[in-house]
C-alpha cells in the first residue's frame, strides 16, 4: 500500500515536472513578449502585484475595460501593506491597458 | 451629458432620502435621530450615483495535498504510517458596486466541509476610513492575507497558524490562531500614505469571537467555524481587537513592513473564560525575495473547577490559564524560471496546565525545519514539495521525539 502510493506520487511529480517544456514557465508574461515601451510598466506591475498573489490571478481575470481595471487596482492598492502607491497606479494601469488590447486582438 | 444628468438625479435622490429620514425620525430621541440621519447620509453619499454596470471578478483555487510521515503511528490499522490527504477548494466573487462600495463572498471546502470564508460589504468613505460589515477574518498578523493555498508557496501554513496539517495536531489543538479565522462582525479599517514611501494601515473590530464548551480547557475551533452550529455568538459578548502596520518603500523594489496585532474575548457560554492573542510581524521584500518573521502568543483561561480533568493541581493562588507561543521565520527566493525555494523554521511552545491524559507537559514545544520547493507547471498551476523535520519535546507512544514528513501538493488558481 505504502509502496503503491509512493510510486503514484513519484509518477505524478515526474509527469508534472516533465510536461511544462511546452508550457509557460512564468506566473507573469514572458518579458520578450512585452513590447519595449511597456517593459518598464510591466516591471512595476510584476513587482507590486506579485507581493500577495500570483500574477496569473490578474492576467486570467478576463478584464478588458480600463474603468474596471482602475477599480480593481484601487481595491488592491488599499489592501494592507500592498506597497502600491498612487504613483505606482499609472504604470500598472498602462501595462494592463496594453495587455487588455493585446488580449482583445487575440494576442 | 447623460452622466451629468444621472449624477444630478442621484444627488437629488440622496437629499430627498435624507430629508425623508429626518422627518420620519423626528419622534425618536435626539441621539437615535442623529445616528439614523448619519447612517442615511452615509448610505446616500456612498450609493452609486450613476447607472454604470456592476464590475465583478471571480477567482478560485484548489490544492490537493498528500502528507506522508513514515514514522508517525497511523490510526488506520491497515497501514503503519501516517497519511493525510487533504483538499482545499475555494471560489470567490468580488463585486464593485461603486467607487465606495464593494462586496466579497468566498466559499471554501476543506476538512470540515463547506465554510463561508467571506461574506462582507465594504463601505469606504475614504482610503483612511472603511466600514467592513459581515463575515470576514478580522485583521490580525501578516500571514492571513496569504492564507489561501494559491498565495503561499509551501504546502502548509506556518505552525502558529496551523489549521490541521501539523503532526500530533490533537495534542496541540492546532496552532495559536488557526487561519483563516472568519467571524461575524464589524471592522473599521483604512490605509494612509505619507508621501510615496510610507504606508500606514490600521484596523479595529468587534466580532462574535471564538467558542468553546462550558468546562472546556481550550477553544473549540471546529465549533467556532461550523455553520452547522449556527453562525451566532455563544455568549452574547463580542470579542474585539485591532492591528497597526507600517510599510516603508526602502527602494524601487524593496519594502519593509512591521506590524502589531491584538485580540481579546471570551469563549465559554457564560463569558467567564477569556483569551487574549497578541502578535508581531516583520517582512522584508527585496525584488522577488521575501523574508518573513512572525510571533504570536495566546493567553488562554480554562475552567479549573474540576481538577480531575487536569494533569497538574491548580494552586490556590490561581494559574488557571496557559500560554501558547508560536513563531516562524522564512525566506522565499526564486531559483530559476518557475522555481522557488523556501526555507522555514517554525515552532510552538505551550506553557501551563494541560488535560489529564495529554502527552504534553506544562512546558512542551515543537520545532519544525522545512526546505521546500515550488515548481510552476503552467501559469496558475504549481507543484509543491515540502519536506519537514519535526522535533518534539516529548515522546509519542513509540518513543519518538523526531519525525520526518513530506507534503506533495498540487495547487491551482485562477
Amino acid at each position: 500500500m505504502r509502496c503503491r502510493r509512493a510510486i503514484a506520487a513519484a509518477l505524478l511529480g515526474a509527469g508534472l515536472v516533465a510536461c511544462p517544456s511546452a508550457m509557460e514557465r512564468t506566473e507573469g508574461m514572458d518579458p520578450s513578449v512585452v513590447v519595449a515601451e511597456e517593459r518598464a510598466d510591466y516591471a512595476v506591475y510584476a513587482d507590486r502585484c506579485s507581493k500577495c498573489h500570483s500574477l496569473g490571478r490578474s492576467l486570467h481575470s478576463g478584464i478588458t475595460d480600463d474603468a474596471f481595471w482602475r477599480m480593481y487596482v484601487e481595491r488592491m492598492r488599499r489592501q494592507p501593506g500592498s506597497g502600491i502607491s498612487e504613483e505606482d497606479m499609472q504604470p500598472i494601469l498602462r501595462f494592463l491597458h496594453w495587455y487588455s488590447q493585446k488580449q482583445k486582438a487575440g494576442g | 451629458m447623460m452622466r451629468l444628468q444621472t449624477l444630478q438625479v442621484g444627488r437629488l435622490a440622496t437629499a430627498s432620502l435624507v430629508a425623508h429620514v429626518k422627518r420620519a425620525t423626528s419622534l425618536l430621541p435626539p441621539v437615535a435621530s442623529l445616528l439614523v440621519a448619519l447612517v442615511a447620509a452615509l448610505l446616500g453619499a456612498l450609493w452609486p450615483g450613476s447607472a454604470r454596470a456592476l464590475d465583478r471578478t471571480f477567482a478560485g483555487s484548489v490544492q490537493l495535498d498528500e502528507h506522508i510521515a513514515p514514522g508517525e503511528p497511523s490510526t488506520n490499522a491497515g497501514t503503519q504510517s501516517f497519511y493525510g490527504f487533504t483538499t482545499e477548494l475555494s471560489g470567490k466573487i468580488a463585486v464593485d458596486l461603486s467607487e465606495h462600495v464593494s462586496a466579497n463572498v468566498k466559499i471554501c471546502y476543506g476538512c470540515h466541509g463547506f465554510e463561508t470564508d467571506m461574506a462582507y460589504v465594504d463601505l469606504r468613505v475614504a482610503d483612511e476610513l472603511n466600514f467592513r460589515v459581515g463575515r470576514f477574518s478580522p485583521s490580525f498578523g501578516a500571514f492571513n492575507l496569504r492564507h489561501d493555498p494559491a498565495n503561499h508557496k509551501l504546502a502548509d501554513k506556518p505552525l502558529p497558524y496551523d489549521m490541521g496539517r501539523m503532526l500530533r495536531m490533537r495534542d496541540w489543538n492546532l496552532g495559536v490562531l488557526p487561519s483563516p479565522f472568519p467571524d461575524n462582525g464589524l471592522e473599521i479599517d483604512g490605509t494612509h500614505w505619507f508621501g510615496d514611501k510610507l504606508q500606514l494601515d490600521y484596523a479595529a473590530y468587534a466580532v462574535s469571537g471564538f467558542k468553546g464548551g462550558e468546562t472546556g480547557l481550550d477553544i473549540d475551533f471546529a465549533q467556532s467555524h461550523s455553520g452547522s452550529l449556527y453562525y451566532v455568538d455563544n455568549n452574547n459578548t463580542p470579542a474585539g481587537g485591532g492591528r497597526v502596520a507600517l510599510t516603508a518603500k526602502l527602494g524601487p523594489r524593496t519594502d519593509l513592513t512591521v506590524g502589531g496585532s491584538g485580540m481579546y474575548g471570551t469563549f465559554d457560554p457564560q463569558s467567564r473564560l477569556s483569551y487574549a492573542i497578541f502578535g508581531a510581524d516583520v517582512s522584508l521584500r527585496i525584488g522577488r525575495t521575501n523574508l518573513r518573521a512572525e510571533w504570536l502568543m495566546r493567553r488562554q483561561e480554562f475552567d479549573a473547577t474540576d481538577q480531575a480533568q487536569l494533569k497538574y493541581t491548580v494552586p490556590p493562588s490561581g494559574g488557571d490559564f496557559f500560554v501558547k507561543h508560536g513563531a516562524y521565520v522564512e525566506m522565499e527566493h526564486p531559483l530559476g524560471a518557475g522555481v522557488d525555494g523556501i526555507v522555514r523554521v517554525d515552532g510552538l511552545l505551550r506553557l501551563g496546565n494541560v488535560a489529564a491524559g495529554s502527552p504534553l507537559t506544562n512546558d512542551s514545544s515543537v520545532l519544525r525545519y522545512t526546505i521546500g520547493g515550488s515548481y510552476l507547471v503552467a501559469r496558475g498551476v504549481r507543484l509543491k514539495l515540502t519536506p519537514e523535520l519535526w522535533q518534539f519535546s516529548y515522546a509519542d507512544s513509540s518513543g519518538r521525539k523526531v519525525e520526518a514528513s513530506l507534503h506533495t501538493a498540487v495547487a491551482g488558481a485562477f
